[in-house]
């Protein structure tokens, strides 16, 4: 490993190229040698992490917690989105479903989103089985698309929502951004389709380093991101992409109902 | 709106959900409040109580929570975030307020006097203080441009063009075409700055398209006229440098001295000289609304002048030095291009008999005089004082643009 920082991305969509390129300059302007490299999974990117590959890596909630066990708690976490505290789960209804309550769930057709994606499976259905719902008395049908990307590009949340437009669902759990941005933009008919449940939060992605990760690079990497202002032009743009308004510094209580969920294997997760 | 005061405001959302439009009412009102401000949300909409905290944390606002007021109704909280245009109590902003001294590059088109969100792009406008930039006049010279505005078909009178002796034919096409080429010079140059003056400073951009629409119509009129007298036209290399000299000035004020105060300011003398010895009604008629038109470009470049002047003293020798510049890559070009000077002595002499050709020749030096004495008084005017003044004018093109 050398001086520079070498940070690992999930190629969701192309637009990460235009992030971590915009990020590697401005790191660069601010002294932090940087440069990163792209893996098409998180599967991957998690291994070359441990294999002391890269230095850090960005990582989604359940790479996150993936970390966490396989370093017996002893990785770094070193940062994080403003918009990946407090992460919420819904459950949307058809309004025809007659779903009123939890209760109503049982016999009806639930879709669910890809099957390693945090906000729209495993924790909406973890949290569904806290509040007393069998799922074997529910129908769930699930769209496992992008698997690999855990859930980053939303797709199988927008496959959700179609699903209840079309009647082909009675319920569905997304994200709640997804949900409030899809109503904001007025995508939402209020009449046919609302919302069942709000999951309690939880938190979302983090940067992740193993703890041999050296205090020049830590401090480094920690400075530089945390002086991005939304207020700058430049920085503004790149934020809007990643989809934040300021850096926070990381937390782990967050990302404890997830560890619960996996540690209880309720859900089936590759 | 039910109630406002000092940082908190509350609103009635009735049955609204947020994919019904409630947001219509909740992102105004925040916008009002300052940051941490709190805005209080009455509804009887059940998904609201889900929703709206998402929102909220979607938006980096503080939902601060709700309590059931009975009837079905809740109130919901939201504490204002920091990411949102800076509204809070400040007074309703004047539009097309007072021009800032200096321009932010970083507002772009906004209006003068909008309320510009934080983090934009910034823009390629390098024309941003406004002492090099807009003299207080500039508005109501745009308001005169507008309203003095005029037809190249309806307002001359082409049927009373009538027929001239094959001399004054001749001198008429080489006068226009000479016309129409300087004032393509003088439609191409002010395009050049548009593009970089600052929004903040529209007035003087709107003025300058003002002055554009009146050049496309003199170089519409000139060959017009040209184009109904028969003749051979030429165009000089002396015009022609004199034109590109104009054309590759990249300071505004030195082309608003060069081209409008110096330029045109020339053009006004020789536009008179033509209309006193036009031939026929329309060629008289035609002259006079272009000098008129020129009058008021002449005026926007020594109010641009003066007041740059006013506001920045180094200006001056600048000024003198773009002139001596101009006229050392003019050099060896000293005197009014020969087919320009035959036929303004032809017209103002009306024949070509050697009695009249001599008056003719007259007044043609003459004309030079007046011009001479005419870029004086205006450079006094401008502020310069009468030392400088003769050494500019002197140096002036012989190309009059």
């Amino acid at each position: 490993m050398t001086q520079s920082i070498l940070l690992g991305a999930v190629a969701y969509d192309p637009k990460v190229v235009t992030i971590w390129e915009g990020i590697r300059d401005y790191f660069q302007e601010q002294g932090v040698p940087f440069d990163f490299a792209l893996f098409s999974n998180y599967e991957r990117q998690v291994e070359e992490l441990l294999a002391g590959h890269i230095d850090i890596a960005w990582n989604t909630p359940l790479a996150h917690v993936r970390v966490k066990q396989r370093t017996n708690g002893s990785s770094l976490s070193l940062g994080m989105r403003d918009s990946d505290r407090d992460f919420h789960a819904k459950v949307i209804v058809r309004r025809d479903s007659g779903i009123e309550k939890l209760a109503d769930l049982h016999g009806k057709r639930l879709a669910v989103g890809s099957r390693d994606s945090t906000q729209a499976r495993i924790l909406p259905l973890h949290f569904l089985k806290q509040e007393g719902i069998d799922l074997d008395q529910v129908k769930i049908t699930s769209f496992d698309s992008d698997l690999g990307k855990h859930g980053d590009t939303g797709n199988s949340e927008l496959d959700v929502l179609q699903a209840l437009r079309d009647g082909k669902a009675d319920a569905g759990t997304i994200g709640d951004l997804i949900w409030v941005n899809e109503q904001a933009a007025g995508h939402i008919d209020a009449s046919s389709i609302g919302v069942l449940y709000t999951t309690p939060g939880f938190d979302h992605c983090m940067f992740d380093a193993l703890p041999s990760l050296t205090d020049a690079k830590r401090e480094g990497f920690q400075r530089a991101l945390f002086s991005m202002k939304w207020e700058n032009p430049s920085h503004r743009r790149l934020l809007e992409l990643e989809g934040l308004r300021e850096w926070k510094p990381p937390r782990e209580e967050g990302y404890e109902s997830l560890r619960q969920a996996l540690a209880a294997a309720e859900v089936s997760v590759r | 709106m039910m109630s406002t005061s000092a940082g908190v405001i509350a609103l009635d959302g009735g049955e609204l959900s947020l994919s019904e439009g409630l947001l219509a009412l909740v992102r105004p009102a925040l916008t009002r409040l300052d940051e941490g401000g709190v805005l209080a949300i009455l509804s009887r909409n059940r998904d609201v109580d889900h929703d709206l905290p998402s929102w909220c944390r979607a938006e980096r606002h503080e939902y601060l929570g709700a309590e059931d007021i009975g009837n079905g109704e809740h109130r919901h909280l939201i504490g204002r975030g920091r990411f949102i245009v800076q509204g809070g109590d400040k007074p309703a902003m004047e539009l097309r307020g007072p021009m800032p001294e200096r321009a932010d590059p970083g507002s772009g088109f906004a209006p003068r006097g909008v309320l510009v969100e934080a983090g934009g792009p910034v823009y390629p406008f390098d024309l941003v203080d406004r002492a090099h930039v807009a003299p207080p006049e500039v508005a109501s010279l745009y308001d005169q441009a507008v309203s003095s505005q005029w037809d190249a078909t309806r307002d001359v009178p082409w049927t009373k063009v009538g027929t001239h002796a094959p001399e004054i034919d001749a001198a008429i096409r080489q006068i226009m075409t000479f016309l129409a080429e300087n004032e393509l010079s003088a439609l191409y140059l002010p395009s050049k700055f548009i593009s970089r003056i600052h929004p903040a400073y529209v007035e003087v951009a709107m003025f300058l398209a003002t002055q554009l629409q009146d050049e496309a119509r003199h170089i519409d009129v000139f060959l017009k006229r040209a184009q109904l007298a028969a003749g051979i036209a030429v165009s000089s290399v002396t015009t022609s440098r004199s034109l590109l000299s104009l054309l590759e000035l990249q300071d505004f004020s030195e082309a608003a001295f060069l081209l409008s105060v110096l330029g045109e300011g020339t053009f006004l003398d020789l536009l008179s000289f033509i209309g006193r010895y036009a031939p026929d009604e329309a060629t008289a008629e035609l002259v006079r609304r272009a000098r008129n038109d020129e009058s008021r470009h002449v005026h926007f470049g020594l109010a641009h002048i003066r007041h740059a002047l006013s506001q920045d003293a180094s200006l001056y020798p600048r000024l003198e030095a773009a002139v001596r510049r101009r006229s050392a890559t003019l050099a060896g070009v000293g005197s009014v291009p020969a087919p320009v000077q035959d036929s303004l002595t032809i017209l103002a002499a009306g024949g070509t008999d050697s009695r009249s050709v001599a008056r003719g020749h007259d007044a043609f030096r003459e004309l030079l005089e007046t011009m001479h004495s005419s870029r004086i008084k205006r450079l006094l005017n401008a502020g310069f004082d009468a030392g400088q003044a003769e050494t500019i004018s002197s140096l002036h093109t012989a190309n009059f643009m």
